[in-house]
């Protein structure tokens, strides 16, 4: 892989890796807020 | 004359040496009282430039004849790598040690790691993930940039090329790290550049910010409502992303579990440790990598051609990162249909906490009411994530170029 190449392919992965640990942060913060929300009703 | 060396090696050594290494000597005795100085000063960050000042000027002050009629000091020696040489002289010097149990095992790196994670505020990510990282990413470009520069203008190899190209990051225990593993003969001087150049955003970035942004612009406040989360929720998204990133990025793990490891601690609100973490531990190992990167200064370990190409391509990165951050915030600014500071993309940057306090000083000085401290922080803490994930990316895949 020429160099340049290379650093397009790195950038692109980097990206990727990037927004999928965004998207499991988010994720992860609606579903404990939807359950922290459950509880709530639960108990009411 | 005989006497004079006798009684005063210091001066007797550089009589002694080529007069290159000598005048090198005394040149670098007088940029480590500028950085003193101007550490002193606050010009530059006092933390790593106090010490890295005082270390440079003795390193190459306090030159003797050792006992084996070499030239050296009794600091370190960065180039013994046999056993028994080793063992010898770590009872000799009196930083060896340092240097060998935990600057070039790179635990100095991971140790700084954990006491940035105990004072990050992840709360922050959550106001504007997706803004957040998409300007990280913009402000990661100088470290591509200069990889694929460094190794078709500058000749590098990948590893080396790869190694300086984490500069552009801004994020010092990353460019150590990297560096170890994929230059280690390039390792000191490109740590000490690297950290030097990190110093000068102060200086440097401000004037980019007026370069890019208009005065009109600098002062849009943004409205933020950063969310109230849970504790819970933060450690455990701290713990969850730590594993997923180890898994993915292997070779990145001790930087990925220290930095991780210290969020936890925080979040967990393990008191004694956070304390630990942010105040002992940090402090402890930047006074100790400033005053290794000054010993590592000497004379002789800088005089190489390679030092050049590395000065050249870290101020590259820097600035192309700072640009690309920038830039960020102007897409971001069009993409929120102008409800956007676009001072906010050199905060992608992630010279934690500097550059977001950059992006708030700028926008205040034009408008005294803008706050945009809370989505500058968040691109900051997205900026050591990227810069983390750029450089476990390298280590992976570097043998990619062929």
């Amino acid at each position: 892989m020429s160099p340049i190449t290379y650093s397009l392919f790195a950038y692109g992965l980097t990206a990727v890796i990037s927004y999928v640990v965004i998207a499991i942060i988010v994720a992860i913060n609606a579903f404990m807020s939807r359950s922290h929300k459950g509880s709530g009703r639960k108990e009411a | 004359m005989e006497l004079l060396t006798t009684l005063f090696p210091g001066i007797g050594s550089m009589l002694a040496q080529e007069p290159a290494i000598a005048a090198a000597r005394l040149v670098l005795i007088v940029i480590g009282f500028i950085l003193a100085y101007m550490g002193f000063t606050r010009k530059l960050e006092p933390l790593i430039m106090v010490p890295m000042g005082l270390g440079m000027i003795c390193v190459n002050a306090g030159v003797l004849f050792l006992s084996d009629g070499s030239i050296g000091t009794l600091l370190l020696d960065p180039l013994v790598s046999d056993p028994t040489e080793l063992m010898n002289i770590l009872q000799v010097n009196c930083f060896q040690p340092i240097y060998n149990f935990m600057f070039s095992n790179g635990l100095i790196a991971c140790l700084v790691f954990m006491g940035i994670g105990a004072q990050s505020e992840i709360s922050f990510l959550l106001a504007k993930p997706w803004t957040s990282i998409t300007i990280a990413l913009f402000a990661e470009l100088g470290t591509f940039v200069t990889l694929a520069v460094g190794i078709l203008g500058f000749g590098l190899e990948p590893g080396q090329a790869a190694a300086v190209a984490t500069i552009g990051g801004a994020d010092g225990p990353m460019v150590l790290f990297t560096s170890l593993i994929q230059a280690p003969e390039l390792f000191v001087p490109i740590s000490i550049i690297a950290y030097l150049y990190l110093s000068l955003t102060y200086g440097g970035y401000p004037y980019l910010i007026r370069l890019m942004v208009p005065k009109k612009y600098r002062g849009i406040d943004v409205e933020v409502y950063p969310p109230e989360v849970p504790q819970k929720t933060k450690f455990i998204f701290c713990v969850v992303v730590c594993g997923v990133l180890c898994l993915l990025l292997p070779m990145a793990a001790p930087l990925i579990l220290s930095f991780f490891i210290g969020v936890a601690v925080k979040e967990a609100e393990i008191l004694p440790f956070q304390e630990l973490l942010e105040k002992g531990i940090l402090y402890f190992s930047t006074f100790f990598l400033g005053l290794t990167l000054g010993i590592l200064c000497e004379a002789s370990t800088l005089l190489n051609t390679a030092v050049i190409k590395i000065l050249i391509l870290g101020i590259l990165a820097l600035a192309i990162s700072g640009v690309g951050g920038l830039l960020g915030g102007w897409v971001m600014y069009l993409v929120k249909k102008k409800q956007f500071n676009p001072v906010i993309g050199i905060a992608g940057v992630s010279c934690v906490p500097t550059t977001a306090k950059l992006a708030q000083h700028a926008a205040a000085d034009e408008n005294p009411f803008a706050v945009i401290l809370p989505v500058a922080m968040g691109a900051n803490i997205c900026g050591v994530i990227t810069s983390a994930i750029a450089a476990g990316v390298f280590v992976t895949t570097i043998s990619m170029i062929g």
